[in-house]
């Protein structure tokens, strides 16, 4: 790994959360048993995620998330086959 | 999405008596994948003997029932969940957990216990990428199982793993789930003309669509059928909402929806009833919309159950629903005749015989046997103590000795307070019954033998498993099994799998046990091949007093004793296994009078009070069934090796061999048991030397060593936490 | 008699333990009370089992903190009664307010079922009279989300008020802030703890873990007895 020191600073923000034909029982709990049950019938769905925040040197905003991504892929950080994964910067650090 | 054979398909049309159309095939080609038909292997299961007294016959369906006495039925079931394990370790185990329990839920049985057998490629030690993908596979598979055992409240109680070559990117979960119930509370599967039909628990939606065909074939890839999201909480409310229904007795008839989904739960349970159904599959309560019929029908989606009730029970049972907040629909009902009748929106789309979507037509499989695998040279071993104490230590620290405490820690084997032998403390597991007696169980597979020698393998595991429940004092009541090859197609592999069929035949024949309960597993494959043979079996025992319960723990000052003769049978050991010498050496043969008689003379030995600890000699052999003793019970061992009763050709044969049907039992009345064993004719037995406190060392002697292999506690103690310190080293893969 | 209410949700696992140890006690009477009953009066103590109620979903207890029967519970802890909390049942009170602090995941990141060595530090309270002050005993613990954690300046008044009941006397259970096992309200009513002593009432087989449980059930039939 290229640890330039040139490089900018990111806050990258990953998100796992389950493909939408997927199931995610906990979300159903939650607005089923707690969220309906206390009567804001206002809310129509809930999903959980699994969310990291990593802090990255990159050349660009643009690369910090291709790396992660990259990363997030090649360290099986999320498993396909279950769950899809957003990656997005969402500050530059000095 | 046809899977039949062009057989398959001509014989249907001849039944028919005319073309099917897209539906019926979609929900025959699902019952009749091997997964759900059991078409190769049915005829050779069916010979497996399974009468007993204890067995309650007629009742033969989805887990099998065991009279234990003062009006208590006992119900015991096994089930992988293979593939899609490989696919996702977590949701695959735990969906495979939450399979098994309904199996044994559909009976009306309250589900006590849980356990598991594991198969992966070695942790360490071995091709670094297959050994990282092991890693993770062992910790979300461990996670899975933990997640939803625990989760529903049923305590995970005993298992067994095993790491091995022939596992590369793959692994075997199988999970064994025990219940118990009122012998009047069970439900008899009775069903009347008008009858209702509930579909209850979690919602029909798209996953697992054709799972059952997935796992008939072998795995190529990921595939979006093999995603299953575990819901433990649904299950866990459709375990009390059943239970409470079926006390209340407003259920006629019951059934899981597992493999297949809806299409064989409907079939098989009208063949059950010997009545016909009519559904309309646009009742059903559904997870997305725009489902199709066939996606409905085959759905393999978790956590449902097929329910039956009166009309007049109707009423009791959806307010025991609506307690529970389960969704439920009321799907169709039982009509006359023996008919699947399917609708969809009032329209019939399917009227089959149901005797006709659930009987596959059979196969017989062609047989090879194999070229010989195993090689029988002498293989020349140093055997200077330091060599032996290093070889000691070494295979204690191979994770197929090695503690699997880093596993059995995340379950809870505790909730239910009725365990009262936990993982790790014994050679199987002990739980509390209702009737005042104890239940013993425990579950053995061993595919290095069985990869060798599949008949002398089997033989050789349902040896163990039998011993174990006796080394805990339980006389063995029956046996269950899981067989797990590849493709039956390949004549190589069917040839095992008939060889792994008779040796259960001919061992439960000559024990006079029953099997009752199975599960035959094929197509365990991915691209590097069929994974090594894999039968698991399982056994339970009844133990009648708390005081005959055994455990192996070496108190101080007592005699060690041996039961049973040593042989030069180092096929699919682990010394050979752990210095390299895989695939070498014969495996162990039991001799099944030798088995019989050393089995019946442990059990009266407990019975008259004479044993203070007991311990079956088996994987790792006789020095690491020592060892485990004095780990277990804090004390040491002297032992003259001379003295043990042999037919090797070295001391480490002598030391690691795995000959079956030996006992190792130390005890405070040596002249007693003296007395005992002497009287049965026939017996092999000896007394090999002494325990002493914790103090000292434990000590090795042979007259061929010029001095003693020594072991400290701390040197054993540190390599059977192997595994443990194997899965911290890398918490993360 | 007295009459021991144990609360029930969807996803509790250990009320029948629960009842079936309590049977065993003479002068105890236990009785199961679903979580949408939203009138308590009768009853002389409250235990809330252990589980996974609502499947642990969003935080463990989260979700049955907002039952009606919490809400009861609530008004009635004002009144002094005896309230006991295991496990889920200690995450139902910390997260309804019951009990100060949060039990969050272990520091294992792992569910730990073991035999767990503990210290008795509290002994005034209405489930640990039977115990000596100080005194070492053994209860398996089983949880994944079992670490005690707060703020220093309210841990600090957690032990200037002796609510620390209990200690893990090993820090290898699940990272606890100085190895807290139970604690109770400044009234010392109620009370949570993770170690299960349902679990350990009978004698095992396992010699590690003796029947050191039966103290916290002999405790609360004695203050029962007595108040």
């Amino acid at each position: 790994m290229n640890t330039n020191t040139s490089k900018s600073r990111f806050i990258v923000l990953v998100n796992i959360e389950n493909k939408p034909y997927v199931s995610d029982p906990e979300g159903e709990t939650i607005l089923r048993d707690l969220i309906m049950e206390e009567g804001y019938s206002v809310v129509e769905s809930v999903r959980t995620a699994k969310s990291l925040k990593m802090i990255v040197r990159a050349k660009n905003p643009k690369q910090a998330e291709k790396m992660v991504m990259k990363i997030c892929e090649k360290l099986r950080i999320f498993n396909p086959i279950i769950s899809s994964c957003t990656v997005n910067v969402v500050k530059s650090l000095p | 999405m046809s899977e039949l054979t062009a057989g398959e398909t001509k014989y249907l049309r001849k039944k028919l008596g005319r073309k099917p159309s897209a539906f019926e095939l979609d929900v025959v080609s699902a019952e009749w994948s091997e997964h759900c038909s059991y078409k190769s292997s049915k005829k050779l299961i069916r010979k497996f003997p399974n009468r007993s007294k204890f067995v309650i016959p007629g009742l033969a369906s989805d887990a099998a029932l065991l009279d234990i006495g003062l009006g208590y039925v006992l119900a015991i079931h096994i089930e992988s969940h293979n593939h899609p394990s490989a696919v996702e370790p977590y949701g695959g185990s735990a969906t495979g957990v939450g399979g098994v329990i309904r199996d044994i839920l559909s009976l009306g049985a309250r589900p006590i216990a849980l356990l598991n057998a594991l198969r992966f490629y070695p942790l360490d030690n071995a091709n670094k990428r297959y050994s990282q993908s092991s890693r993770w596979l062992l910790r979300n598979v461990t996670k899975g199982i933990a997640d939803y055992g625990n989760c529903i409240g049923v305590p995970t109680v005993g298992g067994e793993v095993e790491f091995d070559r022939g596992f590369s990117n793959y692994c075997l979960v199988d999970v064994a789930a025990i219940g118990i119930s009122k012998r009047e509370k069970i439900i008899r599967n009775r069903s009347n003309k008008r009858d209702i039909v509930f579909l209850v628990g979690g919602a029909t939606g798209r996953d697992g669509i054709h799972g059952s065909s997935f796992a008939s074939k072998k795995l190529s890839g990921e595939d979006r059928s093999a995603v299953q999201i575990p819901d433990p909480f649904t299950e866990k409310l459709l375990i009390e909402a059943v239970l409470e229904a079926v006390d209340r007795g407003c259920v006629n008839a019951m059934k899981d929806l597992g493999g297949g989904g809806l299409s064989c739960c409907l079939s098989e349970i009208s063949e059950t009833i010997s009545k016909g159904l009519e559904v309309d599959l646009s009742k059903v309560h559904v997870k997305e919309d725009g489902m199709s019929p066939s996606e409905i029908i085959l759905s393999e989606s978790q956590e449902r159950m097929l329910v039956i009730t009166s009309q007049t029970n109707q009423a009791y049972l959806t307010e025991i629903l609506s307690k529970y907040n389960l969704s439920y629909s009321n799907i169709g009902s039982v009509i006359e005749g023996k008919n699947l009748v399917i609708k969809y929106a009032g329209d019939v789309i399917m009227n089959l015989p149901s005797e006709l979507i659930c009987r596959a037509p059979l196969i017989d499989r062609d047989t090879i046997p194999p070229e010989s695998k195993s090689e029988d040279r002498n293989l020349y071993f140093r055997e200077r103590p330091s060599d032996l104490y290093k070889s000691i230590l070494k295979v204690l620290a191979n994770p197929n000795i090695a503690s699997k405490k880093w596993i059995y820690e995340q379950f809870d084997h505790e909730v239910g307070i009725r365990t009262v032998l936990k993982p790790g403390t014994a050679d199987s597991s002990v739980l509390r019954l209702e009737n005042g007696k104890y239940l013993a169980v425990k579950l053995d597979g061993n595919s290095k033998q069985c990869d060798l020698d599949p008949y002398h393998g089997t033989m050789c595991i349902l040896s163990e498993v039998c011993r174990n429940i006796i080394s805990t004092g339980g006389k063995p009541l029956a046996i269950i099994d899981h067989l797990q090859f590849g493709s039956p197609e390949n004549a190589h592999i069917f040839w095992a799998f008939k060889q792994s069929v008779r040796a259960i035949i001919n061992y439960c024949e000559f024990m006079r046990l029953p099997v009752v309960g199975g599960k035959v597993s094929f197509y365990n494959e991915n691209n590097l091949g069929p994974i090594k043979h894999s039968p698991v079996i399982g056994s339970i025992g009844l133990i009648d007093r708390s005081e005959w319960i055994m455990m192996p723990r070496f108190g101080s000052e007592e005699s060690i004793f041996i039961i049973g003769n040593t042989k030069d049978e180092m096929g699919g050991s682990e010394f050979y296994e752990t210095t390299g010498r895989a695939g070498n050496g014969k495996v162990p043969i039991v001799d099944l009078n030798d088995d019989m008689r050393n089995a019946k003379a442990v059990l009266r030995l407990i019975r008259e009070d004479v044993v203070s600890s007991l311990h079956d000699c088996s994987k790792g052999g006789l020095a690491i069934t020592l060892c485990e003793m004095a780990m277990r019970g804090g004390n040491n061992f002297q032992v003259d090796l001379d003295k043990i009763p042999n037919s090797c050709s070295s001391i480490s044969n002598l030391l690691f061999s795995e000959t079956p049907s030996r006992y190792i039992l130390s005890t405070n009345k040596r002249k007693r048991l003296n007395t005992m064993l002497s009287a049965i004719s026939g017996l092999e037995f000896s007394e090999i030397g002494m325990t002493t406190n914790n103090g000292s060392e434990s000590f090795l002697h042979h007259s061929k060593l010029n001095s003693p292999v020594i072991l400290t506690q701390k040197n054993i103690t540190d390599s059977y936490e192997n595994l443990g310190t194997i899965m911290e080293r890398t918490p993360v893969d | 008699m007295s009459r021991v209410g144990i609360l029930v949700f969807p996803g509790s696992n250990c009320e029948r333990d629960v009842f079936t140890v309590l049977s065993k006690f003479s002068g105890l009477e236990p009785e199961l009370v679903w979580h949408t009953k939203n009138d308590l009066r009768g009853y002389d103590a409250f235990i809330i089992p252990g589980g996974f109620t609502y499947g642990d979903s969003l935080r463990a207890g989260a979700i049955a903190a907002h039952s009606p029967v919490i809400r009861e519970l609530k008004k009635i802890s004002e009144e002094n009664l005896p309230i006991l909390g295991i496990c889920n049942g200690f995450q139902i009170l910390v997260e309804s307010s019951l009990l100060p602090g949060a039990l969050t995941v272990n520091s294992s990141h792992k569910f730990v079922c073991k035999s767990a060595r503990l210290v008795v530090k509290n002994n005034s309270t209405p489930f640990t009279t039977m115990f000596k002050k100080d005194e070492s005993i053994s209860i398996p613990v089983a949880h994944g989300q079992g670490r005690y954690v707060i703020d220093n300046r309210a841990y600090r008044k957690l032990e200037r008020n002796n609510q620390i009941v209990i200690r893990y006397a090993q820090n290898d259970i699940n990272g606890s802030m100085n190895n807290v096992a139970a604690v109770c309200n400044e009234q010392g009513n109620v009370m949570g703890m993770m170690p299960h002593p349902e679990r350990a009432v009978w004698i095992q087989m396992d010699q590690d873990i003796r029947p050191e449980g039966s103290g916290v059930f002999e405790s609360l039939r004695n203050h029962l007895l007595w108040h």
